[in-house]
């Protein structure tokens, strides 16, 4: 059959192809799928002239407009630190204490800032800073480490047992575990702590568990228990409790020891970030009612 | 235009032999940039092969479908590097086998969690998220902490990884099966020599809180609390590994 003949029907070219007198229409694909395939081909070629594409025997092939992604999200991080500077201007500099005297930055970086703390803080302290169970409430008015705007700036920084070298050290030793006590003893002053947060106790143990108490724990958590500012013992008369405070959870705490870790934030957020943080840390707790 | 082909469909070397070059083109372009690998992972300090206790928590990442719904792979846009910290290198994945990057974020990206919390608190999370999330949709994975972590098999994962090319030693090889343990110990007793082994960003600790129980919660915890501090980002110059 001759090449080019037409079908009469349709006026489309015909391949060629024969079977039983039954011929096929040569039909072209629709000029718009043919078009979008070259130019796919044009820009892909424009792509491995102009950007990094292919690489070479030591190296790889920049492309001429010497563009890098890694570059590029480096400067335009410096635009939005920028720009946060502009935003956050108060908390670029200056020290802590003296931020924490201004009442106006609450009304103004207030909503801002609980972003922040959403982010990185509330999946152990909670949305509403109040913790639960192995994180502390921040919003009551027993600071572990001293309410100082100073000091709370150092926690946030340096963590808590965090691996930073300058992070604080917290340590409930394991009295039972270790043997330190024996078991009776822990009973004792278990009942001891009870009756310090004015809980239901066995009257007839306190005593024993007092001089316990004194003999082993007034070091750290103070002589009337309520707590050291600088060593992160809690207060054991309120009724705020970081592991629990029924019978059983300060057994536990006493019998096992507690090391809560609070990992150091130095790295991960900037300075002016930890300057936010802390005054809304402060301003958090004078608002919460005690 | 039916000519040319014509005349190539109807010689069969002639056919054969195009089809030939026009595949191998596509063979050439994915297979190429493998010979030249060297070249696209960049120098960093710090990176080392997983230990045993790392390698099997990773396992147990991979068999439990983490990557489902978390990705492994801060990419170079603003958005994730405020959210995730530093963009991730090719180094960071150079010892994965196969790589954890995934494809889609249910949850967020996990490739800087180390040091972000505390163990007790993944161990927390892992067991019943929403006690610590309100509202999380991820899947509680309480039965971790039950479940004996199988070190059996350890010596000849890491000979099988050696074999792909992750440099581990004759010995830490032999002794995959005791430092996997050793690694969680609650005393630290050989924090000196996993060290030694296999550097000084090696964290030895009880990961689970549960002393003396080698579980798959260490394995996973020591697994989450590495990912991403193992590269010294510091000593890394932007100019040079721009890409
Ligand atoms: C991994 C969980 C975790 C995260 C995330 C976390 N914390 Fe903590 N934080 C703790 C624990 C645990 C403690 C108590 C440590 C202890 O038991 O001694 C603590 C203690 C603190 C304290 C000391 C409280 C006091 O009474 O002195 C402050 C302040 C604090 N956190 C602030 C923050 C801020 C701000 C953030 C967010 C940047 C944050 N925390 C994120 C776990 C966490
Ligand atoms: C070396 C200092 C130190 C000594 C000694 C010490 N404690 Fe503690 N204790 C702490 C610290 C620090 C914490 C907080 C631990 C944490 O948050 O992880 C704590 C926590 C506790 C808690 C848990 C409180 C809570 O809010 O859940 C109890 C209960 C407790 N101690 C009781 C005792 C008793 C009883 C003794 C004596 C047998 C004692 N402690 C001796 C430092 C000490
Ligand atoms: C169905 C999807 C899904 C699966 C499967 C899943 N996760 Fe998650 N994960 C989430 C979501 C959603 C969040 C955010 C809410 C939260 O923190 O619980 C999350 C949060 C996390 C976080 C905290 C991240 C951060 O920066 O706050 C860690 C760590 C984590 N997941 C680890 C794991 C591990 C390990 C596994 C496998 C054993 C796993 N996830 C499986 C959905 C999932």
């Amino acid at each position: 059959m001759a090449l080019k003949e037409k079908d009469p029907v349709s006026g489309t070219n015909l391949t060629g192809h024969e079977w039983d007198g039954i011929t096929e229409l040569d039909t072209p694909v629709p000029w718009a799928a043919r078009w979008a395939l070259w130019g796919s081909i044009a820009i892909a070629a424009g792509y491995w002239v102009f950007y990094p594409s292919f690489p070479t025997v030591t190296d790889y092939a920049k492309g001429i407009l010497g563009y890098s992604s890694r570059l590029e999200v480096v400067s335009s991080l410096k635009e939005a630190e920028a720009e946060r500077r502009q935003t956050f201007a108060p908390f670029q500099s200056g020290d802590i204490a003296s931020l924490a005297k201004d009442p106006s930055l609450e009304a103004r970086y207030g909503a801002a800032i609980s972003k922040l703390y959403e982010d990185n803080c509330a999946a152990c302290h909670t949305a509403e800073l109040t913790g639960q169970e192995g994180f502390p409430n921040l919003t009551d008015n027993h600071w572990l480490w001293s309410g100082t705007p100073e000091e709370i700036e150092y926690t946030i920084r340096y963590g808590i047992n965090a691996t930073h070298d300058e992070t604080r050290m917290a340590q409930m030793l394991a009295f039972g575990a270790d043997e330190m006590l024996e078991k009776p003893q822990v009973t004792e002053v278990v009942e001891f702590v009870l009756a310090l947060s004015g809980q239901d106790h066995d009257a007839l143990a306190v005593e024993a568990g007092e001089v316990v108490f004194e003999e082993n724990c007034a070091a750290c958590h103070g002589d009337d228990g309520r707590g050291g500012y600088e060593n992160g013992a809690p207060d054991l008369g309120d009724d705020q409790w970081i592991y629990g405070g029924t019978r059983n959870d300060i057994y536990h705490s006493v019998y096992y020891g507690r090391q809560g870790v609070m990992s150091a934030w130095e790295g991960r957020l900037d300075d002016p970030q930890i300057r936010m943080l802390t005054l809304y840390l402060l301003w958090s707790a004078e608002d919460a009612p005690s | 235009m039916s000519t040319h082909h014509q005349k190539l469909e109807r010689h069969s070397l002639g056919f054969a032999m195009t089809i030939l070059v026009v595949a191998s083109i596509g063979g050439l372009v994915e297979i190429a940039p493998l010979f030249t690998i060297e070249n696209t992972v960049e120098k960093v300090e710090g990176m080392r092969p997983y230990t045993p206790l790392e390698l099997a928590g990773r396992d147990i990442y991979v068999r439990e479908g983490c990557y489902a719904c978390h990705s492994q792979m801060i990419r170079t846009l603003r958005s994730d590097v405020e959210r995730y910290g530093h963009y991730s290198l090719a180094a960071e994945s150079m010892y994965d086998h196969p790589f954890q990057w995934g494809s889609k974020r249910t949850g967020p990206d996990l490739a800087r969690i180390g040091g972000k919390y505390s163990d007790a608190w993944h161990v927390a999370h892992l067991e019943a998220p929403r006690e610590l999330v309100e509202g999380s949709i991820m899947p509680g994975y309480a039965f971790l902490s039950e479940a004996r972590l199988a070190t059996g098999h350890l010596p000849a994962s890491l000979k099988a990884l050696s074999r792909a090319g992750v440099p581990y030693t004759k010995a830490q090889i032999e002794n995959a099966e005791k430092d996997a343990a050793r690694q969680a110990d609650f005393e630290q007793n050989y924090e000196g020599e996993l060290q030694d082994s296999y550097g000084d960003n090696v964290q030895v600790r009880d990961f689970d809180g549960a002393p003396g129980r080698l579980t798959e919660m260490d394995a996973l915890v020591a697994y989450l609390q590495m990912l991403g501090t193992l590269a010294d980002l510091e000593t890394l110059n932007p100019q040079e590994s721009s890409r």
